[in-house]
């Protein structure tokens, strides 16, 4: 980090990711996801700390990584547990009821928050995508889940054609968010969770209006709304009160560099994207 | 028909009869995750047997599955991920095999798996589950059903029980009775183990019953049909408290299934056709040298450290 007062635009979303976890309570991060692997960590050495942190992967309950891997199944992972979950007990938590976040990720994110991380094409498989873990089951058990991700800006190819990943409709519903591809609302499915109530890209923050439907609800420092939709497959409402993102201060970037030594949560973003710096809080 | 149980005094056999287990067609599972304790050697046989048209069923797997696909062993896929994570990215060998139609793509999600092998296990023909519904997995997957729930009125989804022919695990420690000892994430080892019909495992380690009992039994013998001592079996992937993931080898796997399908042929002959036993493999990837490195996390924090940068 060239200029000490200054943070990476990783370490800003690192922040926004964090700052949906409440505290108090059971949070699971998936594999895969270094940025939200890192926002759990600072959540709870932040403004959560009596949050059950729940490790991907490993299913380590409050472990203390001495850095973080480019693998998430790895004993760096889990250093420090108290104590360690099963596969099925990790599920079970969320189908009974007692987990009360996740965080979740797609190649293609809809208008209503519904996930594609399985294929691209719809008639004809195009591109099979790695899938989606557990995502599928979680999306419809957990509490609240919060959408990441750090690719929303589609900048145009050599023909000036852009390939969102904020789209109208997903080729294929990996996991759910407010409307069903047949149109049915949550409730109607009778989920457990109430589903996602944000998206964080590197662009701004969405949140959900009333119909499900994804609403513009803050900027990064160096983005125009006029920036976001020319990025996003959809149109969208803004929220009247449309702010500008919180930064994080000093301690909390110090925080997430030694815990990520290797910057292995700039892997989650484009290179074009490394660039962006902001000042501290 | 009620599954088996294994009672036999010894086990013990060589990588070769271990695999001679699996037929062409079986549903298999492969026990560990990600780049932890996958049975690479286990599945490196299987490959030098070329025992094909296997179902495979599993929750987040990465070079395991991609090795099987680029070989062309695999017909149909219901694992819910396959990949190498923010490491390498999407697994070339699987998506290759998926989109030119030889792998049938069946994905699944991990709570899914649990719940049909939990029906699996309690000998019964579903479990029910509330997830999934509204998802594309359900058109992908016409063998899920929905019904009323006569308890409460609200509509669950369920799903059918998985017995998987054959499990195949790597376990740290074994005994010659077939009990294994796991360190660590045991991923779905355990409910693969008692949901399949049979167990093949490769270990570290085989240890005398009275030791492997006071390290402790993490899935009990008459589970397990046979087993075989394969000290680094499960490299590349990780292996602890023996080895670290081989970040460096998986790189030049990765190169040369992301470069082409010929490209990964050079890579079979090298490391699995061309290596006819584990001994030949662990010369071809660099001997004590490579092993010293693997072994070198115990270090400390900066030792760990380097083996991934």
């Amino acid at each position: 980090m060239p200029n000490p007062n200054q943070c990476s635009l990783g370490e800003v979303m690192i922040y926004q990711i964090a700052r949906t976890l409440e505290d108090g309570i059971l949070a699971f991060h998936g594999f895969g996801s270094p940025l939200v692997q890192i926002a759990l960590h600072l959540a709870k050495h932040t403004h959560a700390p009596r949050l059950v942190l729940v490790a991907g992967a490993t299913y380590g309950v409050n472990p203390g990584p001495p850095f973080l891997t480019p693998t998430s199944n790895d004993w760096v992972m889990d250093r420090g547990a108290e104590c360690h979950l099963d596969i099925g007990e990790l599920f079970d938590l969320a189908a009974s009821g007692r987990m009360g976040r996740m965080f979740l990720s797609g190649l293609q994110i809809d208008r209503f928050g519904n996930l594609n991380v399985t294929r691209l094409g719809r008639e004809r498989l195009q591109i099979k995508l790695p899938g989606g873990g557990g995502g599928c089951n979680l999306s419809c058990d957990v509490a609240h889940v919060t959408i990441w991700i750090a690719a929303h800006r589609a900048s145009p190819d050599a023909k000036g054609r852009r390939r969102f990943r904020l789209v109208a409709d997903c080729d294929f519903i990996t996991s759910v968010g407010h409307r069903t591809a047949e149109g049915k609302s949550r409730s109607e499915m009778g989920y457990r969770g109430q589903g996602p109530d944000g998206i964080v890209t590197e662009l701004g923050v969405f949140d959900f209006d009333e119909s499900g439907h994804a609403r513009l609800a803050a900027l990064y420092p160096d983005v125009e709304v006029e920036t976001v939709r020319e990025n996003t497959g959809f149109g969208f409402p803004v929220r009247k009160d449309l702010s500008t993102i919180p930064l994080p201060t000093r301690e909390m970037v110090e925080f997430i560099r030694a815990l990520d030594p290797l910057k292995i949560h700039e892997r989650e973003l484009k290179p074009e994207e490394r660039a962006r710096s902001f000042p501290l809080a | 028909m009620n599954p088996a149980i294994y009672t036999q005094t010894d086990k013990c056999c060589g990588l070769t009869s271990l695999i001679a287990h699996v037929r062409p067609g079986d549903c298999v599972v492969i026990g560990g995750g990600l780049s932890s304790r996958e049975p690479m050697a286990a599945l490196r046989e299987l490959v030098r047997q070329a025992i094909g048209n296997l179902k495979l069923a599993g929750s987040a797997h990465g070079i395991d599955v991609d090795l099987l696909c680029g070989a062309g062993l695999v017909a149909e896929s219901a694992e819910s991920y396959v990949g190498f994570e923010q490491d390498f990215g999407m697994a070339p060998n699987y998506r290759r095999a998926c989109e030119a139609g030889t792998v049938a793509v069946r994905d699944s999600c991990c709570y899914t798996l649990v719940q049909q092998l939990r029906a699996a296990i309690a000998g019964l023909p579903f479990m029910p589950m509330r997830s999934v519904r509204g998802t594309g997995f359900m058109a992908m997957h016409p063998e899920y059903k929905t019904m009323i729930c006569p308890y409460t009125g609200e509509e669950l989804l369920l799903v059918p029980a998985l017995k998987p022919d054959v499990a195949i695990i790597h376990a740290q420690y074994g005994d010659a009775h077939g009990n294994l000892h796991i360190e660590g994430p045991p991923v779905a080892d355990i409910l693969f183990a008692k949901a399949s019909k049979k167990v093949i495992a490769t270990v570290e380690q085989i240890l005398p019953t009275g030791q492997l009992a006071e390290k402790g039994v993490t899935i009990p013998y008459f589970y397990i049909a046979a087993l075989s001592e394969v000290p680094y079996g499960a490299h590349p992937t990780a292996c602890y408290p023996f080895y670290a993931y081989d970040r460096r080898h998986t790189a030049e796997y990765y190169r040369l299934a992301s470069e082409s399908a010929e490209a990964f042929n050079g890579y079979l002959q090298t490391y699995v056709c061309g290596c006819e036993s584990q001994t030949g493999y662990l010369e071809a990837i660099g001997g004590v040298k490579t092993l010293g490195r693997l072994a070198s996390w115990r270090q400390g924090v900066e030792a760990w450290q380097a083996l991934y940068a």
